[in-house]
């Protein structure tokens, strides 16, 4: 892969303005609490500039990685600071921005612990921009590990309904999930002979195959706990349901994706073979995560609950992307994961302004919001019918890659897939005529509508996702310019 | 004296040195005698050190650094023990290692 | 006519301008109803225009050479890329033509219907997406392009259907409607799938080429047009999935007017029109088309027999006339005819539908109910305008010489007439019978109201359910009214004058004139059905000795059966109840939270256990644990100085 180095350090930049945001923040006291919120939202903006300014200038004709740093760190070990762009993380580095910058305004009106929160929140997204742009598989398990960890002391504290449980579940799961990527790391590492981490130098090795099996299903496995690949999803709908509004976004907008997008990164990309080998089961999994979340999310109650098993579902499809091994697949998967980002980001910020206010995610006590707040009920809205994969929406044209790709590759559990279609739209829609339509819930009706700073947020969300749902090939090219030598290199 | 130029003298008397030691840590109920007896291992070790810098490195400094190094080390231990038994003693009014098992499983 | 850049743009202005009204009433003017209105209409002004403009300038175009001007939209990999772009043959021209007008008039229309609604802003906007939606899936050039469109018209139906969103029954419906159409739409998906993985391209053209040259694999070809036929059943109400649409009817009157009769449940027909040659080289298709079709006209009519409501009398008419367009589409396949006949009556079909609807809204808005009996206590005859154009309508619908249904029915039944068994043609006489019939029963009860005292009244005293959205006030004059009647007499208009354009419609659409051999055999069956109809009907519920009781009230178990709607409806509910929430549902939550998740907590709490059971080793005694690792450091020592 041709490696462009940086004329001005971009990426370092956009990785540290939240470490700054963070230190700051340490010096500044509980009771100043706009001067708080302001610093957070600074620390976030710039990196969400330079997420935008990253990809927009990310030249496509030129491809490879861009805007590279490579700083040798612990020369023994091979472990260097390696940062970079391509076609496929330039998306998920703007997903990170967008869900980061919308999540610190969707907190705006927290009161409690105001300046640990935003500490806590800016850790965790260091972490997640340093796994989207690690080419160093050491700095990309190490900020793996840093993203994971403050969410449980965020769920602990900021958190609602079972929180203990659900933090500890969440850490424990993801925990386990890491158990199993680090000897899948070790076992490339050590069986490469090149004492190396750099994962495009490992990448010209040519392990042998029993080495990529194990390895690959190792990764495959750990990771995919953190995608929630089924049956390993169970953490990630207790864990959003207890989650505070904003980590949720980041929870499922984000970090999710870091789970798909190291199989992608590290697994595909370091084992071919081992993916060969392994992916009708990845194809397998997928298709029952996809039917399996929509009709477990039909029965639930719980509108985070409903928003959590979505997100199965949708997973669900990056995966079967992932595993079709095809140039409209994994495009689809790598949009998907944007697409799919954005989308539940907008799900849980709206669902968190009408909570903050009812205190109940009840769809059965909830009715007629549409009524009460008419704008907070047309994000939650519009949010749904991304979900039920409405065209126009940025989500429906990585559906449209992904199903079509996978169809041909395996045509049973595409059309499968396909079908679930219909249960999708069954599910958003239930969902939105309980809570939104019919005779409003008296109890609720004094309730004020989403003020237009706090719709901001929400309306950011809303003009990504619309935006590339009219223009996907603005996405679609950046992502093809990396996938297709992906795809030529396995 | 030919005794006094003979490696395993040394290596005899930090042994016993650590033997006691050793027996103290493990024999004793007081916490402050169970930090003198450390000291006392401590010092066993740099004895050793010395006596194989003296008889067997080839490098006459290396020795002393270390147990210099363990002095510094053993200070800075003594200070934080002292103030973990200090700690212990107000909140049990004792400083009997038999009472300190809050922890108990 | 300009360059093709030109007609380039100006299609995409057709389609993007009404999304852009929808866009900024929206985002912007929606709690401004005046600003909103001014928005959508210029909307949809500039694209009738346009549209209109575009048919009248476009000449040298013929199915078999039309103008295709198009961009790259999407380009995954060579074998995946989307285009958008636009297909201009007559038969698009002409629904463009149409559908830009029916968006229009709608518009113009629902000024009065819905002055002083709390939600007229969204309701304008949601017309803008219906516009755009619309306006592009009769121009689509791609199968692909036309899918997101004909999910988009979905998606502007659901929104319009369940606009009173606080009445539950409003909600419902279009929760159903959506979910309905999505479930024939998923069909249409996985044709497109197939198509393109194993055909390589959903170019319109470039499919009905193969169709017309067989060059397509006949497994692919009849596999792909039976799953996009599911698409066309979803959206043109098809048996088994044609439930929906009775229930659309509680979306706002103008909406079931021109969404739900004439332009977006013909969708269907218009699809498979478009794609005539590529569902033409597939006889098993056709045959399934021509059964469904076939069942739908008698399913729908039989039940449009017993209706009270008169937008469910009119809606299931809208059923059985789109089966009846898709037997005439499906038969003139079969028979190696044209698909002028079934197109035709999908034409004047949009015209007299419409026209049966805004009249039924003028009623409804006049009386404040649905149920035409109960309307019949005033009488109809003191608003002449709507009594007059409905009874045309009613005639064309009927089948009746001069008007526009006339010559299209006659064409469908000609081409029936072609089939090998004369049984279709049977079937399509006998529907006709009924159409007539139950169109004249409405007609007859509104135009004879009995006295107050007249027996009959001790059946239908008591009134349906079903009432009219929004709250009552003063109506009859008034600009409301004038500008709900203005569309009324312009389709009135149009009924009467399509009928006698068949020839040059005909010409125009095929490029070539057919001379029709007049089979006065069938004319004479056809009219002699529509009159015995409508006579049955004055016999029933028009003279003066009438008892206002159908004739099929001879087969009470029979008309419990056509009241209760063949249980299509029962059995949804039970498909939707018993199978999807409790089986699957509940089997897979079940699963969820008693196997996956139970096991994952089962090794966490077997975990804390086993550490229960072990903690009896920490005694927290801090010199046994010194001494134990003493030992074991000891034990290991030794081990290693035996080992040297």
């Amino acid at each position: 892969m041709t490696e462009h180095l940086a004329s001005f350090p971009v990426l370092t930049c956009m990785l540290l303005s939240p470490v700054v945001g963070l230190l700051i923040l340490l010096f500044l006291k509980e009771n100043q609490a706009f001067a708080i919120r302001m610093v957070s939202l600074v620390a976030a903006g710039v990196s969400f500039g330079l997420a935008i300014y990253t990809f927009v200038s990310y030249d496509t004709a030129l491809g490879g990685l861009q805007f590279v740093e490579k700083y040798p760190w612990v020369k023994a070990f091979g472990i260097t600071y390696f940062v970079g762009v391509e076609g496929m993380n330039a998306p998920l580095l703007l997903l990170t921005g967008i869900v980061i910058f919308t999540g610190v305004l969707t907190m705006w009106e927290l009161k409690e612990r105001v300046r640990e929160y935003f500490i806590f929140q800016l850790a965790l997204v260091t972490g997640v921009f340093g796994v989207f742009m690690s080419y160093d598989m050491f700095f990309f398990f190490l900020f793996y590990e840093i993203a994971v960890v403050p969410m449980y002391i965020l769920i602990l504290i900021w958190g609602s309904t079972r929180k203990i449980y659900a933090a500890m579940k969440l850490t424990l799961y993801l925990m386990a999930g890491s158990g199993l990527i680090i000897p899948g790391i070790l076992l490339l590492y050590s069986s490469s002979g090149l004492f190396t981490f750099d994962m495009i130098q490992l990448h010209g090795v040519a392990f042998a195959p029993w080495i990529q099996n194990l390895a690959f299903v190792f990764l495959l496995l750990g990771f995919g706990v953190l995608a929630a690949v089924w049956p390993f999803h169970t953490w990630s709908p207790v864990g959003h349901v207890a989650a505070p509004t904003a980590v949720s976004m980041l929870h499922a907008g984000v970090l999710m994706k870091l789970g798909s997008f190291a199989i992608l990164r590290v697994a595909m990309y370091l084992c071919p073979q081992g993916f060969q080998y392994w992916a009708q089961f990845m194809g397998l999994l997928a298709t029952v995560g996809i039917v399996y979340g929509v009709f477990v999310g039909l029965a639930q109650t719980d509108l985070k609950y409903v928003i959590g098993y979505s997100s199965v579902s949708h997973m669900g499809i990056v995966g079967l992307g992932l595993a079709t091994g095809t140039i409209d697949g994994l495009n689809g998967a790598v949009f998907q994961m944007f697409a799919h980002g954005v989308m539940t980001a907008l799900f849980f910020s709206a669902v968190g302004y009408i909570y903050d206010r009812t205190h109940t995610r009840d769809i059965l006590q909830l009715g007629g919001m549409s009524k009460i707040m008419p704008v907070a009920s047309a994000f939650f809205i519009v949010a749904a019918l991304c979900g039920a994969g409405v065209p126009g929406m940025a989500s429906f044209w990585a559906e449209l890659l992904v199903l079509v790709s996978a169809v041909k590759v395996f045509p049973v559990r595409g059309l499968l897939a396909i079908a679930s279609l219909v249960i999708g739209a069954l599910f958003a829609l239930r969902v939105v005529q309980n809570c939104f339509y019919n005779d409003p819930n008296p109890k609720f009706a004094h309730f004020e509508d989403v003020s237009p700073f706090l719709g901001l947020p929400r309306m950011i969300l809303i003009g990504f996702m619309i935006f590339f749902g009219l223009f996907p090939q603005v996405m679609l090219s950046l992502i093809k310019s990396s996938i297709v030598p992906f795809i030529q290199g396995m | 004296m030919l005794i006094f130029n003979q490696l395993e003298t040394y290596l005899y008397l930090a042994l016993v040195l650590f033997a006691i030691g050793l027996y103290g840590v493990l024999s004793r109920r007081n916490l402050i005698a169970v930090l003198i007896s450390v000291e006392l291992m401590l010092n066993a070790a740099s004895i050793n050190f010395m006596a194989f810098n003296r008889f067997l490195a080839p490098h006459p400094a290396v020795g002393q650094v270390i147990a210099l190094f363990i002095m510094a080390v053993a200070a800075a231990e003594a200070a934080i023990a002292l103030s973990i038994i200090m700690a212990v003693y107000r909140k049990l009014k004792s400083i009997n290692a038999e009472q300190a098992v809050e922890l108990r499983g | 006519m300009g360059s093709v850049d030109t007609v380039f743009w100006m299609c995409t202005a057709i389609v993007t301008l009404p999304l852009l009204a929808f866009a900024l009433i929206m985002i912007f003017t929606w709690r401004k109803p005046q600003l909103s209105l001014a928005i959508s209409l210029v909307c949809s002004t500039i694209p009738l225009i346009l549209a209109w403009y575009l048919f009248v300038t476009i000449r040298d175009v013929s199915l078999a050479k039309p103008l295709i001007v198009q961009v790259e939209w999407l380009v995954s990999s060579d074998i995946f890329r989307v285009p958008f772009g636009f297909l201009l043959d007559p038969v698009s021209l002409l629904m463009l033509a149409i559908v830009a007008t029916i968006a229009w008039l709608i518009q113009i229309y629902s000024l009065g219907y819905m002055e002083g609604d709390p939600g007229f802003a969204r309701y304008y906007a949601d017309l803008s997406l219906f516009g755009m939606s619309m306006l592009s899936l009769v121009t689509a050039n791609g199968l692909l392009q036309l899918f997101i469109s004909w999910e988009l018209v979905g998606l502007s139906s659901y929104l319009l259907i369940g606009f009173w969103y606080e009445k539950f029954s409003a909600s419902e419906a279009g929760k159903k409607a959506f979910v309905v159409t999505r479930f024939g739409d998923t069909g249409f998906f996985m044709g497109l799938a197939l198509l393109v993985i194993y055909f390589g391209t959903l170019d319109i053209n470039a499919v009905n080429l193969a169709g017309l040259s067989k060059t397509m694999p006949q497994w692919l070809l009849t596999t792909t047009s039976l799953l996009i036929f599911c698409g066309v059943a979803g959206k043109s109400a098809q048996f088994p999935i044609h439930v929906w649409l009775p229930d659309a009817m509680e979306g706002p009157t103008p909406v079931s007017a021109l969404l739900h009769s004439a332009t977006m449940v013909a969708a269907g027909v218009y699809l498979i029109t478009r794609l005539f040659p590529f569902f033409a080289a597939s006889p098993t298709t056709l045959t399934v088309i021509l059964v469904i079709a076939t069942i739908t006209l008698l399913l729908s009519s039989t039940i449009g027999l017993v209706a009270r409501d008169i937008k469910q009398v009119w809606a299931y008419s809208t059923v059985s006339q789109l089966g009846f367009m898709a037997m005439g589409l499906a038969a003139a396949g079969l028979a190696g005819g044209t698909m002028f006949a079934g197109y035709y009556h999908l034409v004047t079909h949009a015209g007299f539908k419409a026209l049966l609807f805004l009249c039924a809204g003028v009623f409804i808005h006049h009386f404040g109910t649905n149920d035409f009996f109960v309307m019949s206590k005033e009488g109809g005859r003191h608003l002449r305008v709507p009594m007059i154009t409905v009874t045309i309508g009613a005639l064309a619908l009927a089948g009746i010489f001069p008007f526009s249904g006339f010559f299209s029915k006659e064409a469908v039944m000609g081409v029936l007439w072609h089939l090998p068994s004369k049984i279709w043609v049977g079937l399509g006489l006998f529907g006709a019978f009924l159409t007539a019939y139950y169109t004249f029963r409405v007609i007859f009860v509104l135009l004879f109201p009995r006295p107050d005292d007249h027996p009959a009244w001790e059946e239908y005293k008591r009134e349906e359910p079903a009432g009219h959205g929004h709250g009552e006030e003063e109506h009859g004059g008034g600009l409301g009214y004038q500008a709900m009647c203005f569309p009324l007499i312009v389709l009135a208009g149009i009924t009467c004058i399509l009928g006698f354009l068949m020839g040059p419609l005909e010409g125009y659409l095929l490029g070539e004139h057919h001379p029709h051999d007049l089979n006065y055999l069938l004319l004479f069956l056809a009219v002699g059905a529509a009159l015995t109809g409508i006579g049955l009907a004055w016999k029933d519920w028009g003279a003066r000795t009438a008892k206002w009781q159908g004739f099929i009230r001879s087969f009470p178990s029979l008309e419990n059966f056509f009241l209760q709607k063949w249980y299509m409806d029962h059995f949804w509910r039970w498909f939707l109840n018993a199978v999807i929430y409790g089986t699957f549902s509940k089997i897979f939550t079940y699963n969820d939270r008693r196997v996956v998740d139970g096991g994952v907590d089962a090794v966490a709490f077997s975990c804390q256990g086993g550490g229960r059971l072990l903690s009896f080793l920490q005694t927290a005694f801090l010199q046994y644990n010194l001494l134990f690792m003493v030992l074991v450091l000891a034990g290991l020592g030794i081990y290693l100085l035996m080992g040297l």
